[in-house]
């Protein structure tokens, strides 16, 4: 990471802790256990908990769980080379020897990426389901935990009704269980229901976050969602390429929002509530092509490909984030056009190899 | 006015109809005449595509980087595609190689109901910014709800189209009508067709895949490709044209370069042999049907039985080596009797 990109992190952690930062007190001197923790979520989180340790004096202690531990070094040694910071390299669902003075976890170990969904859909499973069973089982034999937040997915809720402006938590949606890709929702159903029962019979503290999607730094530029590949294209020259219906309407959370975000719910949210994280503000693929391309000198051709009309049936992904602005009294800090500047700038110091 | 992209793959499958021997200056005489005649797309390399020379499938005359570099050349305005197969094409030692070469479009294709190992090839084109779609050979050989899976895989991989390959000539245009429609049904991206005209349907077959909605199809001069060829792009172009597509290709132009292809190119002009009819029924691979010939003759079995035979065990490219023993167990079973 150079030291613009540094800066931007910075910038970012200072911006959406400023004057909320009493909120988190209760993370002060304690130790929070990461699952997925050199993820992108990993990551976000490690950057405030440190921006709060450094400025603010939290000195809160992060245990980082990961099957990739190894290669973070590599890739974000700011992060990994601190006193603050431990590294435990383990496969999720083989939990032994691990720290007994966790008193806060963060449950973020899955692999988001259809792709791998796909091709390995059987390990897709197993990570979620037998691993939140060995998070649980190991987090209740601890002396104290004081909250456990399991990130869930946006997905589990299924399909979006066309004439729903944002999926509520309370939406009970439907799912293809035997669809090709259901086997990350369905996990993530399941991984739910484990969360729901070791708080009903071990009296856990247990809170559901249901990411959305996101665009920001860290976030790689080849993972296959239409944002990251519209901004990959758009630094290669163009043409941005949309891949099915332009006017499929998604919406995308800036990472410092989201971790801010997560951390408040982990803190504040309420045992057994589930909270949506992710933005309200609703956008098109194809207006979202033509504001990426917007952000270049030459702005890059925007092209699509689809052989069919899809006008009756448009996807729509979008969350309604009123119980967490309502109950929790957050809010969105950086709109969509300033997430896709800080991104591309971000991203243009990047090796593309790296992406 | 519905456009349809063309891909030109004279240069590609074509190879496999004179046993991948194709020259240097072959390729730079027909891309240059395909490309004046507004081919969009014209592929180029081994019958089986970048990597792929070898004992086992037939070795090129020249090399991949020589085939490329020469088509390059003679393409300033077409892009150049290749066909990729992974496990003959590597990402490291193939791949990076042509992308490197000015290659702008990528068909990665794997057996019909083995498209998992697509998935790091499509992301390594789509990383580099070419243009990636996902193939699927011998489509004849699974349903079309488990090709609609295959394909939302690639879908989801980030290809950016997905063709079906009728790779053994074998089916009838109500079956590719079928496909095609629920492969549209159920993805997001373009879908199209490339046909072999074992059974006399390489024509038929394509129409009727741009009936049901594919936005893309295969032709080759002359029909030049595997077994008794592909869909004669002439013609195809001439047909679409006159059914109210549009494919932006100046059929006179193309007509000369089809000309320069039967010229240059073309030892023989693809025609409907005994054999291709059986491997089209038997749903055989059409690139088999040169060594099947060779072998069937040393050991003085019918070749029909061994494609019914090898059409019975589902071979698939890449299997050749399957046909000794297919043809050694007739000859011993001809012994006996």
């Amino acid at each position: 990471m150079n030291h613009i990109q540094n800066e931007i992190i910075l910038e970012d952690c200072k911006s959406v802790t400023s004057g909320q930062i009493s909120r988190l007190e209760p993370l002060k001197n304690e130790k929070i256990l990461i699952t997925g923790g050199t993820g992108f979520m990993g990551t976000w989180l490690a950057e405030i908990i440190t921006f709060l340790n450094d400025t603010y004096q939290f000195n809160t202690q992060l245990y980082l769980l990961s099957t990739h531990a190894h290669s973070y070094r590599e890739k974000v040694p700011h992060l990994a080379t601190r006193r603050d910071i431990t590294l435990i390299e383990r496969d999720i669902r083989n939990l032994k020897d691990l720290p007994e003075d966790v008193s806060w976890i963060i449950h973020a170990a899955a692999n988001p990426d259809s792709r791998a969904h796909a091709s390995d859909p059987l390990r897709t499973v197993e990570v979620i389901v037998d691993g939140t069973d060995a998070v649980l089982e190991y987090a209740s034999r601890l002396p104290e935990v004081k909250k456990i937040l399991n990130i869930s997915s946006g997905q589990i809720y299924g399909a979006q009704p066309r004439d729903l402006g944002g999926i509520p938590e309370n939406f009970v949606g439907g799912l293809d269980c035997s669809a090709f890709n259901a086997a990350y929702p369905e996990s993530k159903r399941i991984a739910e229901t484990i969360c729901s029962i070791y708080r009903n019979q071990q009296r856990l503290p247990i809170v559901n976050a249901r990411p959305f999607a996101f665009i920001g730094p860290w976030q790689g530029l080849d993972r296959p969602w239409a944002i990251n590949n519209f901004i990959r294209d758009a630094i290669l020259g163009g043409p941005i390429r949309i891949l099915g219906d332009g006017q499929t309407v998604r919406s995308y959370m800036y990472p410092s929002d989201m971790a801010w975000w997560l951390l408040n719910i982990l803190v504040r949210g309420k045992t057994g509530m589930n909270y949506n994280v992710g933005s309200p503000e609703a956008i098109t693929l194809q207006d979202l092509a033509e504001k990426i391309a917007g952000q270049f000198p030459k702005p890059p051709k925007i092209r699509s490909g689809l052989s069919k009309d899809t006008s009756l049936n448009v996807s729509r992904f979008v969350p309604s984030v009123d119980l967490a602005i309502k109950t929790l009294d957050l809010k969105i800090t950086t709109n969509l056009d300033t997430a896709i500047k800080r991104t591309i700038l971000w991203n243009q110091m990047v090796n593309p190899l790296r992406w | 006015m519905k456009k349809i992209l063309i891909t030109d793959v004279t240069l590609r499958d074509g190879n496999h109809a004179i046993s991948h021997k194709i020259t240097k200056e072959q390729i730079a005489l027909y891309a240059a005449a395909a490309d004046a005649a507004g081919v969009p797309i014209v592929e180029v390399g081994h019958g089986n595509g970048l990597g792929a020379s070898s004992l086992q499938v037939g070795e090129s005359a020249i090399d991949d980087e020589t085939m490329l570099r020469t088509a390059r050349e003679n393409l300033p305005h077409a892009k150049l595609g290749i066909h990729v197969i992974p496990g003959f094409a590597t990402i490291n030692k193939d791949l990076k190689k042509a992308l490197d070469l000015g290659v702008d479009v990528v068909r990665v294709a794997a057996h019909c109901t083995e498209t998992d190992i697509t998935q790091r090839h499509i992301n390594y084109v789509r990383d580099r910014g070419k243009e990636a779609y996902g193939v699927l050979m011998m489509s004849h050989m699974t349903s079309k709800e488990t090709l609609v899976e295959e394909c939302q895989k690639m879908e989801s991989y980030g290809a950016e189209g997905v063709m079906i390959f009728d790779s053994a000539g074998a089916y009838l245009p109500a079956e590719v009508s079928e496909r095609i429609e629920e492969l549209i049904d159920n993805l997001q991206i373009p879908v199209g067709f490339h046909a072999h005209n074992n059974l006399g349907m390489g024509i038929a077959n394509s129409v009727a895949a741009a009936e049901a909605g594919a936005s893309m199809i295969d032709g080759s001069a002359r029909g030049f490709g595997a077994g008794s060829g592909n869909a004669q792009l002439e013609v195809l172009v001439a047909v679409l044209e006159k059914m109210g597509y549009s494919t932006d290709i100046d059929l006179y132009k193309l007509l000369d370069a089809a000309d320069i292809a039967e010229n240059n190119l073309v030892k023989e002009i693809p025609r409907i042999k005994s054999l291709s009819i059986v491997s089209g029924l038997a749903g055989v691979f059409s690139g088999f049907s040169k060594p099947v010939e060779r072998i069937s003759k040393e050991y003085d079995v019918d070749p029909r039985d061994v494609f019914f035979e090898l059409g019975r065990r589902q071979v698939v490219a890449g299997q050749e080596d399957i046909i000794i023993d297919v043809v050694a167990k007739l000859a011993s079973q001809k012994k006996e009797r």
